[in-house]
């Protein structure tokens, strides 16, 4: 026995109580860890981003398109090793239009170059390089569809309106995270082939590959300046940068998320704190006993915050297990499947159920920290309550 | 112990006493309580001595000051005025950290109501005190268990509080009081919770510690029968010896 052993007994006093306090903080963090999952899953492509590759645009808007000519001069710029485009199709699945997914019209060789995260079989990369209405499907999008290597699937355009027809010839699952799992992707040539002249040979936006990942931000650089005196000038930045660019549109969704999973965490660090102050209100006396046996305030104190923390730490421990199978096996396993275009990986990220577990523990001392202050001032005479 | 002015009282065993090294020495104490404006003066100019192996009672009814008078001989409450040495040391001047460790050195209660933590085992009950001096575990479990022989209770160290029952659990507070090997044993109603049978084994065994392992006790007490127990009967009576 010593003096952390003794204070972590006391938590299994009332037990009811304590039982009740556990899985109080344990569903305040599977809260915060769904709340936090959910940002980080959509942020999860900027993180994850490829260090080595560089978006190029047009300098103005997003959606102004950029001729396919650029990616010759773009070839010749020194540490380039491959440079790919694309455009965006919009396509919407005809009987299930409130289904979000990417579509992306592209120069399938070269993209293969580029996005070497991509695994898929043999003969269904050759299948799908051969095959102008080719499509290469992730694997989560295909789940969400039912879509099976073999099938022809009619789609409709938004950008590029009519119902265009593509085969399923390959389905993809990734390496990396820096690409998600739930886009279609088609051979640009059968869209470009396919629309009126005055849209002919444009690219939505390029994506090159470097020889060195420091070189990324140089590179975008070059990229740039060598179109400055172009009509259509552009703007490259790294990968991440562009991807966190589009997140930043949904900046206040994410920090309303954000500011939400913090509120649950002080309603939770009340909680604990009601809970030890009771406790401490019940142990008046055998403080008082304490003290008279010669142990300290700090002594006090910490008892009361070493229990805090144990409960904390039990709270936590208990809410990442139940966040593991919640999220990796059930709403994690329906929202890649159904929403996976904006939620693509959705797991347990390890920092989150670190930082989940630290905080648990320090919410809980933090809780504490009043309860402690009084027990360690309180009168020893007057908690022996005995006066002749 | 002798209070100033009963000397006739405590006269013969003072002069059995009187080559023993001096406890208590307690001169010209006072204690004022302020409960709003009110002025209470639990205590008044009380003088006392009391020398090694004494055992003391101290009765009055409620109200007296002989829970105050104990709890600053014992270190607890500190007086308004006057001198308080105990084991040697100037209890007036001290901090309160100072006091802490004085009390954790010198000091044993016992408790009316026993006040044992109930997620301890008596043996860790026991073990309580030692956890703040510097014994390893194997010797302070070793002490704990000494203790509870001493107090007859060998057989029952792996028990709860609540498997015990109010004799066995007064007899674990004697334990946890002599574990540290204190010089001072301050007792505030120990039988007051007890039947007849539990409350005289209870005092046997302080009488015990008074003659074998020469305790200086003081116990206050409102019952007469655990009164005669001690060597000593000192009566207070609205802060002053009768």
């Amino acid at each position: 026995m010593n003096l952390a052993s003794l204070a972590a007994r006391n938590v299994l006093r009332n037990k009811l109580r304590t039982v009740l306090t556990v899985l109080g903080v344990a569903v305040a963090i599977l809260a915060f860890v769904l709340l936090r999952t959910v940002i980080w899953s959509w942020t999860v492509s900027a993180e994850y981003a490829a260090k080595d590759r560089v978006a190029t645009r047009h300098k103005i808007t997003f959606i102004s398109p950029l001729p396919v000519r650029y990616k010759t001069q773009i070839e010749q710029i020194p540490g380039v090793t491959h440079v790919t485009w694309a455009s965006w199709f919009g396509a919407k699945h005809p009987t299930r239009e409130s289904d979000f997914f990417q579509s992306i019209a592209v120069d399938p060789p070269s993209f293969m170059a580029v996005y070497d995260e991509i695994i898929l079989p043999a003969a269904q990369r050759e299948k799908w390089l051969s095959n102008r209405q080719g499509a290469l499907v992730g694997e989560s999008l295909a789940k969400q569809f039912g879509w099976k290597v073999g099938d022809r699937v009619t789609l409709a355009g938004t950008i590029y309106p009519g119902d265009w027809q593509f085969d399923v010839d390959a389905i993809y699952t990734v390496k990396r995270s820096s690409l998600d799992k739930a886009s279609l992707m088609f051979h640009w040539d059968y869209l470009n082939d396919s629309i009126d002249a005055r849209r002919k040979d444009e690219a939505g936006w390029f994506i090159s590959r470097v020889k060195n990942a420091g070189d990324a931000a140089n590179t975008a650089k070059r990229i740039d300046t060598l179109f400055d005196d172009q009509d259509a000038q552009t703007l490259s930045m790294d990968e991440h940068a562009m991807n966190a660019s589009f997140l930043g549109m949904f900046s206040a969704v994410l920090t309303a998320i954000d500011l939400v999973s913090i509120v649950i965490l002080v309603i939770m660090m009340l909680i604990l704190g009601n809970t030890i102050a009771m406790g401490v209100r019940e142990r008046t006396n055998e403080y008082g006993m304490l003290r008279a046996l010669g142990f300290l305030p700090k002594h006090i104190a910490s008892f009361v915050l070493l229990e805090a923390m144990v409960v904390g730490l039990c709270g936590g421990g208990v809410g990442l297990l139940l966040a593991y199978p919640v999220v990796e096996q059930g709403l994690g396993r329906f929202l890649e499947e159904n929403m996976g275009a904006m939620f693509p990986y959705f797991h347990v990220d390890a920092p989150i159920a670190g930082l989940a577990l630290v905080l648990s523990v320090a919410l809980g001392l933090v809780a504490a920290i009043v309860p402690a202050y009084q027990a360690s001032k309180l009168n020893v005479v007057d908690s022996l309550r005995r006066v002749g | 112990m002798t209070p100033a002015g009963s000397v006739a009282e405590a006269a013969p065993e003072t002069q059995a006493l009187g080559s023993k090294a001096v406890v208590i020495e307690v001169k010209g104490l006072s204690k004022t309580y302020f409960r709003g404006k009110e002025k209470l003066d639990v205590l008044r100019d009380l003088s006392l001595t009391a020398h090694e192996g004494e055992f003391i009672a101290l009765m009055g009814p409620s109200g007296s000051g002989k829970t105050t008078l104990l709890n600053i001989i014992a270190g607890l409450d500190r007086p308004s005025s006057g001198s308080v040495r105990v084991a040697g040391a100037d209890l007036a001047g001290m901090s309160d950290s100072a006091l802490a460790g004085f009390r954790a050195a010198n000091v044993g209660f016992i408790f009316q109501t026993y006040n044992l933590l109930p997620v301890l085992t008596a043996r860790e009950n026991v073990e309580l005190p030692l956890l703040l001096t510097s014994l390893g575990s194997a010797e302070r479990r070793r002490r704990a268990e000494t203790a509870l022989k001493v107090v007859g209770l060998s057989e029952r160290m792996d028990h709860y509080p609540r498997q015990l029952s109010g004799g066995q659990e007064q007899r674990v507070t004697i334990a946890r009081a002599i574990v540290t090997d204190p010089k001072l044993i301050v007792a505030d109603e120990p039988t007051g919770d007890l039947d007849r049978d539990s409350a005289d084994e209870i005092l046997s065994l302080l009488r015990k510690l008074q003659t074998e392992f020469k305790k200086t006790i003081i116990m206050v007490t409102h019952d007469p029968a655990a009164a005669e127990s001690a060597g000593t009967v000192h009566h207070l009576d609205k802060g002053k010896f009768k």
